[in-house]
């Protein structure tokens, strides 16, 4: 999700205009100077429950909108710097060809950007896989949250907290692979890209 | 009568102060071969972009059959893909095989069903003799291979007319005469073209019309013979003298 919208905001940022680049430009500041805590605790009670008087919405519901959200301004930046990598004669080309701008984006830049932008997006992933604590400020329990009230029962802290550990491990891991390999399986013959 | 295919009238480019294209008129008809040269900074790619609007003119008008291009509120896209348009520097599309770079313009712009693109695209590369290197990649063929590639997926779209940008330039002299014999067979067929070319033996064989540009000016035009024998002004008579030492060297 936080690679669509951020792949949107890369495009409005990029071909735009000026109103709509800054507006970017002020949402992404937003995302990311300010604490991914603070963001879903101004979202949970103050947007959600405050300005729109959602009192039982599920926190599930605006951890997932808070991640997005956060997500892709750090994505726009990745998304942004492939997209402008894919030299403008590309563009050119497929102008000549008689393909409108929008088309050519979609068949011709996005398409070399997103190969460029692979390891770039596994880096995104494990941080933002390890930011999931910070939930527990809206009462979503994520693992580390459970790891706690698991180990306040038992007393055994170093054997659960070292569990969780590999827990995450294993996920991030297994999920960087998964990166890996579409990385591998997308290259393109030829081209070593190297980001 | 043979018909006008493309026409500009007192076309001007002006990149803030310099002037890239200075009042440049021309016709070219169908069938028409027009060669121009020059020597570099003359303007001749920019008059090229101009022409296939790539680039916006400053001032003037080009015009396609009847149609007005310079005016307001025209499809550009639409009359980009009738006119075929070739790079100096080649630019296929680096993540599509040599036929998806054909297939691409020919599926979204002609909107082609999947199978007619595809035979139309092998038919494109036999045309320039790719058609066994349909599969590959541009990274994976040498650079006068590419442009052959570049020329079929002009070609494909069935242009009313093609513009070459220096296509050879790029390219290693050894690689450059499959080119040039790609676009002889296509000057054989009757293709309506417009090269920028310093390929002078190629010029004398193919073009119908010469045209010397320099500092964005046309400084004089007429027939290869005219230039190889006797120009009339002295820059193209001292450009001409070059061209031809260079051409002999090689």
């Amino acid at each position: 999700m936080g690679l669509v919208l951020g792949t949107l905001l890369a495009i409005g940022d990029l071909y735009g205009g000026k109103i709509v680049s800054t507006a970017i430009r002020f949402y992404v500041e937003f995302f990311r100077g300010s604490a991914l805590i603070a963001q879903a605790f101004l979202f949970f009670f103050g947007i959600f429950r405050g300005m729109l008087r959602l009192e039982l919405i599920d926190p599930i519901i605006v951890a997932f909108i808070v991640f997005t959200l956060n997500s892709a301004a750090y994505q726009k930046g990745y998304v942004k710097g492939a997209m402008e990598s894919v030299y403008k004669d590309q563009m050119t080309a497929g102008l000549s060809l008689g393909l409108s701008k929008p088309q050519a984006i979609m068949y011709i830049v996005l398409p070399q950007a997103m190969r460029i932008m692979i390891p770039g997006w596994s880096n995104e992933f494990s941080s933002l896989a390890k930011s999931t604590p910070a939930l527990l400020t809206v009462g979503v329990r994520d693992l580390t949250a459970a790891g706690r009230s698991i180990a306040s029962h038992t007393f055994r802290f170093v054997e659960t907290y070292a569990f969780i550990g590999l827990i995450y491990l294993l996920w991030i891991s297994v999920v960087m692979k998964i990166l890996d390999i579409i990385y591998d399986k997308v290259k393109l013959p030829g081209i070593e890209i190297t980001a | 009568m043979t018909q006008t295919v493309m026409e500009c009238a007192n076309l001007w480019k002006i990149y803030g102060k310099i002037v890239a294209v200075k009042d440049v008129s021309l016709e070219i008809k169908e069938g028409d071969i027009k060669l121009i040269f020059g020597p570099s900074g003359s303007g001749k790619s920019t008059l090229a972009g101009c022409l296939a609007m790539l680039t916006t003119p400053t001032k003037g008008s080009v015009f396609l059959r009847e149609e007005c291009l310079t005016e307001p509120g025209v499809d550009l896209n639409k009359a980009r893909a009738r006119i075929g348009f070739v790079f100096q520097h080649i630019w296929l599309f680096h993540h599509l095989t040599a036929r998806g770079n054909i297939e691409l313009g020919l599926r979204r712009v002609m909107k082609s069903p999947k199978k007619e693109a595809r035979e139309r695209a092998m038919q494109a590369l036999r045309e320039v003799k790719m058609e066994k290197w349909a599969g590959h990649y541009p990274a994976q063929m040498s650079g006068g291979q590419q442009q052959r590639v570049g020329i079929a997926r002009a070609l494909a779209m069935d242009p009313e007319i093609i513009i070459l940008d220096e296509p050879t330039s790029a390219l290693d002299p050894e690689l450059t005469g499959e080119v040039i014999d790609a676009l002889r067979d296509l000057a054989k067929k009757g293709t309506t073209m417009l090269v920028i070319s310093h390929e002078m033996p190629f010029a004398r064989e193919v073009a119908d019309e010469m045209i010397f540009l320099d500092e964005g000016m046309i400084v004089e035009r007429g027939p290869p013979d005219l230039f190889f024998t006797n120009p009339s002004s002295e820059r193209a008579r001292k450009f001409m003298a070059r061209l031809i030492k260079r051409t002999r060297r090689e």
